[in-house]
């Protein structure tokens, strides 16, 4: 019997392991950052605005400072002179980044805005004290539509005439002036799209300690990514970089909210260097909906150009987006994306674009799960216009204009380099698993009942893996340990993305060994390697590329080892299941633990030129800047049309990621995205009064999705080879991009008997009973 | 969100925990599962120097038939409702209109008396008890009474029980023959306070409609009577009836409808009228196949 051939990359990757967060999450045995408690202990509580905008004439802390239990009440005075410096690795110290002040110094500029920080025993205390601090405010008009915000006479911040935090541009729009002028058909619309918000079930939150001794600073904190928390506060508090640890074990979702500190994080740092021992806040809910941050709340003025068979002849987008009082990370440079990728994966020759971020005071737009998803949302909406228009099938229409492969490398008009992508292929497969034209059979006989059913897409493509600033590399150490068992230390920053299994999976086979047998440490910037963390659909990507590097290093180690042992020739030595044996001798091997046991206390016995030991450290910078994946959402809903209830029927994605490290982790990652995209339209809105206060601070009133509220999500694969490492993509962001555009085509599909067209969100019950009584009483003025 | 500090008392009897109340006064808050109290509280949108826990207090808790009612103590736990055959048999409005409150957690602590003496607005026993026409047993130092379903609920959050009063026990009428009953809401989810909703109990007396109780929620300051289209029907041929005309006549005198980010008041009535329509519409059929 011949041993079996071992594969170059061997059997883990790609098939639907366990994950290995399972067994300590699902049991209640995770450790968030609540769950972290020190000696000595004590709790922050900030006090915060109540008015959207105001002047602070002075704030009195005797009240609160006379309550037994409270240590401290701070203020901007006493926090914000501790700012070394203050600015995100992420976006780089010379970018014209906004203002953000740890605590609000003359004026408060949004209802949540941090006022003064209460530090007592029990947050129970805390909380108390909070309503002791009396503030004096002198209340001033507040900018609370960022829509009409550039024409207010009124400043978020003084220093942004116009309230206008940065504005970016492609070429002039005249320049396409001859295509919309001579096209068959030009589609333009305003499209508005809510606030609403990432959400985390975890909120933010941290925990600090001060060592004056020994001049360190340790912080357990809820974060995407400790080395960035790392950087930040050393740069924040003028400590060396080594003097501080960031340890983060499990993060309950982060979506963007946490890929850097915000204010409050900058208040903790702060107020640790003042108290006495550890400083725990953690962020309530009420907190989070107030203060953490918003998204997707904008509009934009777009068209595209048709032929008369439906060709795209041109696109251009002129795009406005409200980043709040005190957006984090700066805006302008993402909101540039929505500009570039309006075109998607389709074939159009020319396009133009542009952008203007604006302020308000509400609280700060931040970075969410495909920050520059309004380019699918806006393009989306206009096919389906236009095929409505045109008398075609928007399925026929995206045929005629899908990208398909022989046309690629493909540059699309904005100059964006698309490659290794499939956009007709999964558009296709989506249709087919619907089976498309049933469905419009079905739609038809509905429709004879007085029912209302639709069907709406979604084909997009989508830069991941960008390999720029905090994300250029990333690192992996890998330690055999003496008994052989194998230890991997990668930076981390998992908010449920299960980068630990994908960790263990690849190292298993990068190295030969077996799974049970390999560990991973993540999230302590004082063992693990600098890395990026998550963000941007990296993660598998460029971990993997990580592993491969220092893998290989180990690989040639251990073979060297083994061949000397067996008396072999290196080329013979094959590794699998923790066993380096020589090809077709299957009975004669030598065990990881006998190779390390060799490295680490028999150091004469090895080879020549074998170095001691079995740890390697490698850093993965890759060679293609972006690498894209694309997918198509395809869904069904029917709408009752007395209640506005949109019920969704089918949802399928169909999406090309590359190979699949882990098909569930795959999966996982598109349900969560495109379920946070199905909230988007139907339910989650994070809405202010016309005072700019907010209205939904809590779980009665900002409504997510839940598991009754949307239909089982089914997945097709298309796989093509990205050029990094594995052939792998990212693929975390993109559910939450194509799930709204389909879920709003559906919509807009199961309505157009009446002559509804969509351009406002969210699509609230109420608001679909809007739509059809305005398309009625439109077409009764009409035929009148 | 923590609740400002406070003093928790759980008495062990009825007497006790009245006493407890006329002393404490409004300083006191009397606390029934505190599925709606307990995040007021959090949010320190309430605060209260009492709570008075009822949970520990005898007598305030079964299901029986008593003198042709069907008797549910305060204190009875929304769950234990929705398990009882009993309550499906004798009420079933009532079994029906349990699921869809809240959530199962929720419903394991919510108790009906808690939830009736809260009297929200957009919650759904009020109206199940206004539609059926139930009687509420009161005690206070003063000593016991008996409060029509019809005159308990007086504004928004407040009911005709004094400071020092608690709601005991719920009398609800044993369903007759020839009878049927529904419940419609719309809600944004499963298990949110309705947007509007309607509670319809029909008994026929040969071909006429003998009465018709309809209880409106969500659609005022408090659960409503829909008197006009009740009087309309009573005596009238179920055959003759349109349903859309029900719908529009129950929500045609409403006054003080809400309106929120999630439906305007014009919208809401819209939709409390569809939610009538659809309620009547089962309710009488299953009267007619009784």
């Amino acid at each position: 019997m011949s041993a079996p051939e071992a594969p170059e990359t061997a059997g883990y990757a790609g098939t639907r392991v366990p994950r290995v967060e399972d067994a300590r999450l699902l049991t209640g045995h995770g450790t968030y950052v609540d769950d972290v408690t020190r000696p000595g202990m004590l709790h922050a509580c900030f006090v915060r605005s109540p008015l959207a905008r105001a002047k602070i004439l002075g704030i009195d802390t005797a009240g609160a400072l006379a309550l037994d239990g409270v240590h401290a009440v701070l203020v901007a005075e006493d926090l914000n002179p501790g700012v070394h410096e203050q600015w995100y690795t992420l976006i780089g110290r010379d970018s014209p980044d906004t203002p953000r002040p740890p605590l609000a110094e003359d004026e408060v500029r949004f209802v949540g805005d941090p006022v003064a920080l209460v530090i007592a025993d029990d947050r129970y205390i805390a909380e108390d004290a909070v309503e002791q601090v009396v503030v004096d405010y002198d209340p001033l008009p507040p900018v609370v539509d960022y829509v009409t915000a550039r024409e207010s006479g009124e400043l978020v911040h003084a220093a942004y005439p116009g309230n206008l935090a940065g504005e970016l541009a492609g070429p002039p729009l005249d320049q396409l002036a001859p295509a919309f002028d001579e096209a068959a058909l030009v589609v333009r619309e305003t499209i508005y799209q809510q606030a609403y918000a990432q959400v985390p079930i975890e909120t933010r939150g941290l925990v600090t300690e001060w060592s004056a001794a020994t001049g360190e600073l340790t912080i357990w904190t809820a974060t995407q990514s400790p080395h960035e928390v790392r950087l930040f506060c050393s740069r924040l508090l003028g400590l060396p970089e080594h003097r501080v640890r960031v340890m983060t074990r499990d993060t309950g979702g982060g979506f963007g909210q946490k890929v850097v500190p915000q204010r409050e994080d900058m208040c903790i740092m702060l107020a640790a260097l003042k108290v006495p021992g550890a400083l725990k806040w953690i962020e309530d809910r009420q907190e989070n909906l107030l203060s953490a941050g918003q998204s997707r709340h904008e509009h934009a003025d777009a068209r595209i150009a048709f032929d008369a068979d439906g060709g795209i002849l041109a696109a251009a987008i002129d795009y406005t987006q409200d980043v709040g009082a005190y957006p984090v990370p700066w805006p302008v440079g993402t909101a540039a994306a929505v500009g570039m990728f309006f075109p998607g994966p389709y074939r159009i020759p020319q396009a133009t674009w542009s952008t203007a971020c604006v302020f308000s005071n509400t609280t700060g737009r931040n970075a969410y799960r495909g920050p520059w998803q309004f380019e699918s949302v806006a393009r989306e909406l206009l096919l389906d216009a236009g095929a409505r228009r045109l008398g075609l099938d928007p399925a026929e229409l995206r045929r005629r204009n899908l990208l398909r492969r022989d046309e690629l490398p493909y540059f699309n008009p904005n100059g964006m380099p698309y490659d290794d992508i499939t956009p007709l292929e999964t558009f296709e497969q989506a249709l087919q698993m619907l089976d498309y034209e049933s469905f419009r059979k079905e739609q038809e006989q509905a429709r004879a009942q007085g029912r209302f059913l639709g069907v709406g897409t979604c084909t997009y493509v989508e830069p991941t893996t960008a390999a720029m600033a905090l994300h250029a590399t990333e690192g992996a150490t890998i330690r055999i340990e003496p008994s052989g068992k194998v230890n991997v230390y990668v930076s981390g920053g998992s908010a449920g993305n299960s980068i630990e299994t994908t960790v263990v999976q690849l190292t298993a086979d990068a190295l030969g060994a077996a799974i049970e047998d390999v560990n991973t440490i993540q999230g302590d910037t004082a063992v693990t390697p600098f890395g990026g963390g998550t963000g941007g659909s990296r993660s598998g990507s460029m971990t993997a590329g990580a592993i491969a590097d220092t893998a290989a290093v180990l690989r040639e180690r251990i073979t060297a080892i083994a061949a000397h042992r067996l008396e072999a020739d290196a080329g013979d030595v094959e590794l699998t299941d923790g066993w380096a044996r020589v090809r077709g001798t299957p009975d004669s091997g030598v065990s990881f633990a006998e190779i390390a046991n060799l490295a680490y206390f028999q150091p004469e016995a090895l080879p020549p030129g074998v170095p001691a030991g079995l740890e390697a450290s490698g850093r993965y910078r890759p060679e293609a800047p972006i690498i894209w994946a694309n997918a198509s959402h395809v869904c069904t809903c029917e709408v009752d049309v007395v209640t506005g209830k949109v019920t969704l029927l089918r949802y399928i994605v169909s999406e090309d990621c590359g190979p699949m490290i882990n098909p569930n982790v795959v999966e996982g990652q598109i349900a969560g995205g495109t379920v946070q995209g199905i909230g988007g339209v139907l339910y989650e809105h994070l809405a202010y009064d016309e005072d700019g206060n907010p209205v939904t601070t809590t779980f009665m009133d900002y409504l997510l999705p839940t598991t009754t509220d949307v239909p089982d999500i089914e997945y097709g694969h298309i796989e093509t080879h990205s050029p990094g490492p594995g052939g792998y993509k990212g693929v975390g962001e993109g559910g939450a991009i194509g799930a709204p555009p389909a879920v709003i085509n559906a919509v807009a599909d199961a309505l157009a008997p009446f002559g509804v067209e969509i351009t406002r969100l969210p699509l609230s019950p109420a608001a679909i009973v809007a739509l059809v009584d305005e398309a009625q009483s439109r077409q009764t003025g009409e035929s009148a | 969100m923590k609740p400002a500090p406070f003093e928790y008392h759980a008495p062990a009897g009825l007497e006790e925990a009245v006493g407890l109340l006329a002393e404490l006064g409004d300083e006191a808050k009397a606390l029934a599962g505190g599925q709606s109290l307990i995040p007021m509280l959090a949010l320190r949108l309430a605060v209260f120097d009492h709570l008075v826990d009822l949970r520990r207090v005898a007598g305030l808790r079964g299901i029986e038939r008593r003198d042709g009612s069907l008797w549910i103590g305060a204190g009875t736990t929304q769950a234990a409702i929705q398990r009882s055959a009993e309550v499906a048999e004798a009420v079933p409005l009532l079994a029906r209109a349990t699921p869809l409150i809240g959530h199962f957690q929720i419903r394991s602590r919510g108790t009906i008396g808690g939830s009736i003496a809260h009297a929200d607005a957009a919650a759904e026993y009020p109206a199940v008890a206004l539609a059926l026409g139930a009687e509420f047993e009161a005690m206070s130092p003063r000593g016991g009474r008996t409060i029509p379903a019809a005159e308990f609920f007086t504004g928004m959050w407040t009911t005709a029980l004094a400071d020092d009063e608690l709601l005991t026990g719920i009398r609800f009428p044993v369903r007759p023959a020839r009878s049927g009953y529904a419940i419609e809401e719309f809600a944004r989810r499963h298990g949110d306070f309705a947007l509007a909703g309607a509670a319809v109990a029909v008994e026929l007396d040969g071909p006429r409609i003998r009465r018709c109780g309809i209880g409106l929620f969500g659609l005022g300051p408090t659960a409503l009577r829909a008197a006009a289209a009740e009087a309309e029907l009573a005596g009238a041929d179920p055959a003759g009836v349109d349903a859309e005309e029900v719908g529009r006549l129950a929500v045609s005198a409403l006054e003080s409808v809400p309106a929120d980010l999630h439906g305007s008041a014009g919208y809401r009535k819209r939709v409390g009228a569809a939610m009538v329509a659809r309620a009547w519409q089962r309710a009488v059929q299953e009267a007619g196949d009784d």
